[in-house]
């Protein structure tokens, strides 16, 4: 080791309490991209696994056989990465007949799903309700069931085609059809999936009762031939396919890895079996957009953490300024004795790579329990942590060069006699001649009129599948104006603090106040980097602060919208009424109130939409309701109307639109008589528009009186209760589907739907980082004031101890520093306010499209406004106390010997 | 008999420990009445600074006493040392020491409240800057003054504090013979017109000679005191 590092790292060791604050702002710094790289890292993985775990069937292979299908099936679940493959069928029938107490009971055409024993393993495409699926006997999906009056043990008749007769089963079993249109798209290879409208009614069949009973009266559909969905009138034959899940437990790390590695595995399935399968990809459909969605959320915490990061970097500069004299005069003392620059330069690197690596292992210390509490430390890989270790070194090492050799520039000209003199910069530097600053505000300001304007921001698909098509350009505009203002500040050099300061001091100072005044007006740069430090960490922690309460808030707006209510309850066609439901789960403790609500289907013209029928006298028992969910009136107004017209409807305005319809136009709907299974029209009244309703899909829909539906169609009463909770929603939904379970019901909660809900994007936790970050915020603003009190001190330790010199007493001597540190604590907070604002409204407007419905105004989250500001208050009042402290024991001699 | 203002009795100061204890000063036996005109002579290290200082009351000597009017500086906290200094001892440090972010009148205007409190120090600190001749120099700032306009706001500053004793550190180490040469020309003017102690710590034999005693330091130790004139 040279004489110079050696030296380097006594200086360290030699001055205990400036190599410690150097780490430790360093550390922090770091420690902010450290969690925030182990966070993305955890984020992908779960982005991954809710992407994997939203697709209830990954492939499906046409094949042209029922033996082809069992043999290529057991041939593909033989493959490596393979969890499971199962010979299937699809086919349509023409109806089903009960005979029940009743009378003949009849249903439409429907679709046949059969499918072989152990089918349910890791195929997620339906659940039991009741009974079970055994050889010879069929099972009925509960629409299906409940349009039979069919139970378990009753016999039914199914005709697979029109003319063809009939076969008896015995029904084993009710099932929910959770996936009916993945399970009855239209299959080729060539197109990928294309989920489509499924069959009303559906029956299942074991796959060896199907092949003797039904399937030979249908001609089975040629592997290579698409075929259509298996509505009725659609599909006429058999589709013979292999339907297989991939092991979850191949697919690891990001949703770009993982989609590499499911069409690897698919891949060496399809080349294995040449010419017997190719398949229809579900699952590379749902990571190639979870992939795309990664992206966007990679770009979005950068935007989020980045900023602050950077900033927190420059706290180092700001500690490296507090002993920048002191250290000027070494290396100037070490230059004057024969060091080359070149030697200095070395031992600022060592010195800098001793700071930076220890920076760098404390910070990736740090971030891991930072991200345990928030809830995803668990699973950090052993290769993300290096590389998470590697990065923080490298940037401590860098960041910590930057402000040694940034602080103590003049030292490194030249020549000897140019770091003696403390040089000041010739004329404005190229950025300034150029008006970057300027340039900057104005780009972000041109990209965000394009983004609010235009449409220039995520796009989400309006169907139920959600994707979302993404242009990461939008992300200019905070960028832009993250420079443009750090920049615009630096030009400032804090002329605006040191003129309104100058203003209040009045002329010559011959007061007090005056001298305050004065000597803070005369001290603008140095203010200016207090402000632009501390300014724009408050910046950042007010733009997350603002940002995260309103992406939350949307959140649990639109999952509230999505599900309908804080907790719901699907019921079987019958039993809500039949079990008064509604009531008994209004008595539950944690519940507000209950209403029920009838969700079925009808047409308008040939358009099939959902149908909600409700009571309006108490669906706002059971949901909360935005005026801005209906056009033409408040929601109270929309359902006043609507409850005064029993043969009301409220209609989406895509229907109004296409079929000219206005208020008050008699509108006949096509819908599904309960009591004899066949379609019937109804006439309904225009009462209203709605363009969003609880548990509506996001395209068209309508809205009617529950009564008048009920009469019309014959349903036995409501099949969704809506449930409004004061307590937690998840324990409540507990205690509903326990008090419920033995009706068949399905039950969900607000929080779980949160989680599921629009994308992956939100998928993913963003009140993970935001902690974290809010946590980094909430003590660098803290910190970044207390460096700025200290560098004070430091800086204008000659000043204070002429001051004491002459006399001045120790409160008139702390006076000057209480000034600087509330002028720059001032302005740091008007700053942060209006940029940190700026920065929320810019990355809110982005994401208009990816809330439904979108953010009308910022959410600000004043419990943490609050704390931040009472941080950076703290940070600067405890090190002003220290300072003044401090002051009474400046070495006066010693001081006042320095030049 | 002259009034004795301060006096050193064997003050010691000395920093480090055990054998790498640097002496500043090693057993200091002096005094200064009022009215005295008197130069601490020597080379660099040989204690004239820290021997301001403790004069002073900026440093508190390890050993000995120091007394001003009588009173040990040691039985007076800090603030009253501070009142002291406000009122009694007038500083003027080798580069002037101007409080960088005032102008030479704040400079001055500043000592002026410091010393008298709530009194206007307008018109005593413009006075004093008339006086030593920076009438045009009021709003400068000392980046803005020569070295030589540097040491008179000096001066007028220290005289704003009414002094009783003058303790100037080389008020010419950094200034030309001729600027110098003026800058003494000015200390010795106002001495003879406010009436205060003079010392005046310096390394050049002639600035020595033109006070009325010199005492010769050397490694902290009084090697010489004689009187000059």
């Amino acid at each position: 080791m040279s004489g110079l590092a050696r030296l380097a790292l006594v200086g360290l060791v030699r001055e205990p309490l400036r190599t410690a604050v150097r780490v430790l702002v360093l550390a922090a710094a770091v420690a902010l991209i450290a969690a925030m790289i182990l966070f993305v890292g955890h984020s992908l993985r779960t982005m991954t696994a809710s992407a994997t775990r939203s697709v209830p069937l990954d492939w499906q292979g046409p094949v042209g056989s029922h033996s082809a299908a069992v043999r290529v099936a057991s041939a593909v679940a033989r493959q490596p990465g393979v969890q499971q493959a199962s010979p299937v069928a699809t086919a349509p029938f023409a109806s089903a007949v009960h005979e029940a107490a009743v009378g003949t009971i009849r249903s439409g055409a429907g679709a046949v799903l059969a499918v072989p024993d152990g089918y349910l393993d890791h195929i997620r495409t339906f659940r039991f309700l009741r009974g079970s699926l055994r050889r010879g006997q069929i099972v009925f999906d509960q629409q299906l069931a409940a349009t039979l009056q069919v139970q378990p043990g009753d016999r039914v008749s199914l005709a697979s085609r029109a003319g063809a007769s009939p076969q008896r089963f015995r029904v084993s079993g009710i099932v929910l059809v959770t996936a009916p249109d993945v399970l009855f798209q239209p299959l080729n290879p060539l197109l990928g999936p294309a989920p489509a409208q499924p069959p009303a009614d559906i029956a299942i069949l074991p796959l060896s009762t199907f092949a003797r009973t039904l399937a030979p009266a249908l001609p089975a559909i040629a592997s290579t031939a698409p075929g259509g969905a298996a509505v009725p009138e659609v599909q006429r034959g058999t589709r013979w396919q292999v339907q297989a899940q991939v092991d979850p437990s191949a697919l690891r790390g990001s949703p770009a890895h993982a989609l590499r590695r499911a069409d690897q595995i698919r891949n060496a399935v399809e080349r294995t079996l040449p010419g017997q399968v190719v398949f229809v990809d579900n699952l590379a459909d749902s990571l190639n957009s979870a992939a795309g969605d990664a992206l966007y959320a990679e770009t979005l915490y950068i935007m989020l953490a980045v900023p602050g990061a950077l900033v927190a970097l420059a706290l180092a500069y700001l500690a490296a300024l507090g002993t920048a004299e002191r250290d000027r005069r070494d290396l100037v003392l070490l230059r004057a004795r024969g060091a080359t620059r070149r030697g200095l330069l070395s031992l600022a690197t060592v010195e800098s790579a001793a700071l930076g690596l220890l920076a760098g292992a404390i910070g990736t210390g740090v971030a891991l329990p930072a991200l345990r509490l928030a809830g995803a430390g668990a699973a950090t890989g052993a290769v993300r942590m290096l590389v998470t270790l590697a990065v923080c070194v490298a940037l401590a090492v860098g960041g910590a060069a930057a402000a040694r050799i940034a602080a103590g520039a003049s030292v490194f000209r030249e020549t000897v006699s140019e770091g003696r003199r403390s040089v000041r910069r010739q004329g404005r530097p190229l950025w300034q001649r150029l008006y970057l600053d300027l340039l900057c505000l104005g780009g972000s300001g041109l990209v965000y009129w394009l983004t609010v304007r235009t449409g220039f921001s995520a796009v989400i698909n309006p169907d139920s599948n959600p994707t979302l098509s993404l242009s990461v350009y939008m992300f200019f505009a905070p960028a832009l104006l993250w420079l443009g203002a750090a920049l615009l500040l630096v030009r400032l050099r804090g002329s605006f603090v040191a003129w309104l300061a100058a203003r209040g001091g009045g002329g010559r100072a011959s007061t007090w106040r005056g001298f305050l005044l004065a000597s803070a007006g005369r001290r603008g740069a140095a203010i200016n980097r207090g402000l632009l430090v501390a300014g724009l960490l408050l910046a950042f922690g007010v733009d997350l602060g603002l940002f995260t309460a309103t992406y939350d808030q949307q959140a649990r707006v639109d999952a509230q919208l999505t599900l309908g209510a804080d907790v719901v309850v699907t019921a079987p066609p019958g039993a809500i009424r039949r079990h008064s439901l509604d009531q008994s789960v209004a008595r539950l403790p944690g519940v507000a109130g209950t209403t029920g609500l009838d969700h079925s289907y009808a047409y308008v013209g040939p358009d099939l939409q959902d149908i909600f029928g409700i009571d309006a006298r108490t669906l706002t028992r059971g949901t909360g309701l935005r005026d801005s969910y209906f056009l033409g009136g408040s929601a109270a107004q929309i359902l006043a109307r609507l409850r005064s017209t029993p043969g009301g409807v409220l209609v989406s305005r895509e229907t109004i639109s296409d079929y000219s319809l206005r208020l008050g136009d008699l509108l006949k709907l096509r819908t599904l008589d309960r009591a004899n299974g066949r379609f019937k029209i109804v006439p309904f009244h225009v009462v209203g528009v709605v363009q969003e309703f609880p548990a509506a899909p996001r395209d068209s829909f309508m809205v009617a009186n529950l009564s008048y539906l009920e009469r019309a169609t014959h349903e036995p009463g409501p099949n969704v209760l809506f449930v409004k909770a004061t307590g937690d929603p998840v324990a409540v939904a507990r205690d509903v589907a326990a008090r419920t379970r033995a009706q068949g019901t399905l039950v969900k909660d607000i929080r779980r739907q949160t989680a599921q809900t629009v994308s992956s994007i939100t998928t993913v936790d963003l009140g993970g980082i935001s902690r974290i970050e809010e946590s980094f915020a909430l003590a660098l603003a803290a910190a970044a004031m207390a460096l700025f009190v200290a560098v004070t001190l430091a800086e204008r330790r000659q000043e204070f101890a002429t001051m004491a010199a002459l006399g001045a007493r120790l409160r008139e001597i702390a006076a000057f520093l209480w000034t600087e540190t509330a002028l720059v604590l001032g302005a740091a907070l008007a700053l942060a306010a209006l940029l940190g604002w700026l920065l929320a409204e810019m990355l809110v407007a982005m994401l208009q499209h990816v809330f439904d419905p979108p953010p009308d105004h910022l959410a600000a989250p004043w419990l943490f406004l609050g704390g931040l500001a009472a941080a950076a208050v703290a940070g600067a009042a405890i090190a002003a106390l220290v300072g003044a402290a401090g002051i009474r024991r400046l070495p006066l001699g010693a001081i006042l010997r320095e030049e | 008999m002259k009034e004795v203002l301060a006096e050193c009795r064997g003050a010691k100061v000395a920093y480090g420990d055990g054998e790498s204890a640097v002496h500043a000063l090693d057993g200091v036996d002096l005094t200064i009445a009022a009215q005295d005109s008197l130069a601490l002579l020597g080379r660099s290290g040989s204690g004239k600074t820290t021997l301001l200082h403790v004069l002073g009351g900026l440093v508190e000597p390890t050993a000995g006493a120091v007394e001003w009017r009588g009173e040990p500086l040691a039985t007076l906290d800090a603030a009253a040392r501070a009142a002291l200094r406000a009122c009694g001892i007038g500083y003027v440090f080798q580069g002037g020491n101007l409080l960088t972010h005032f102008t030479a009148f704040e400079n001055v205007a500043f000592a002026t409240r410091v010393s008298s409190g709530d009194a206007d120090p307008v018109l005593a600190a413009v006075a004093l800057l008339e006086l030593v001749g920076l009438t045009e120099k009021l709003d400068h700032l000392p980046a803005e003054l020569s070295g030589g306009e540097a040491q008179r706001v000096a001066i007028a500053r220290a005289l704003a504090q009414r002094p009783q004793l003058l303790l100037c550190d080389e008020p010419t180490g950094h200034l030309d013979s001729d600027t110098g040469e003026r800058v003494l020309d000015l200390l010795q003017a106002v001495q003879r017109e406010f009436g205060f102690a003079l010392v005046v710590a310096t390394h050049d034999a002639d600035v020595a000679a033109r006070m009325e005693r010199s005492v010769e330091l050397h490694d902290g130790r009084v090697l010489s005191a004689q009187a000059t004139v």
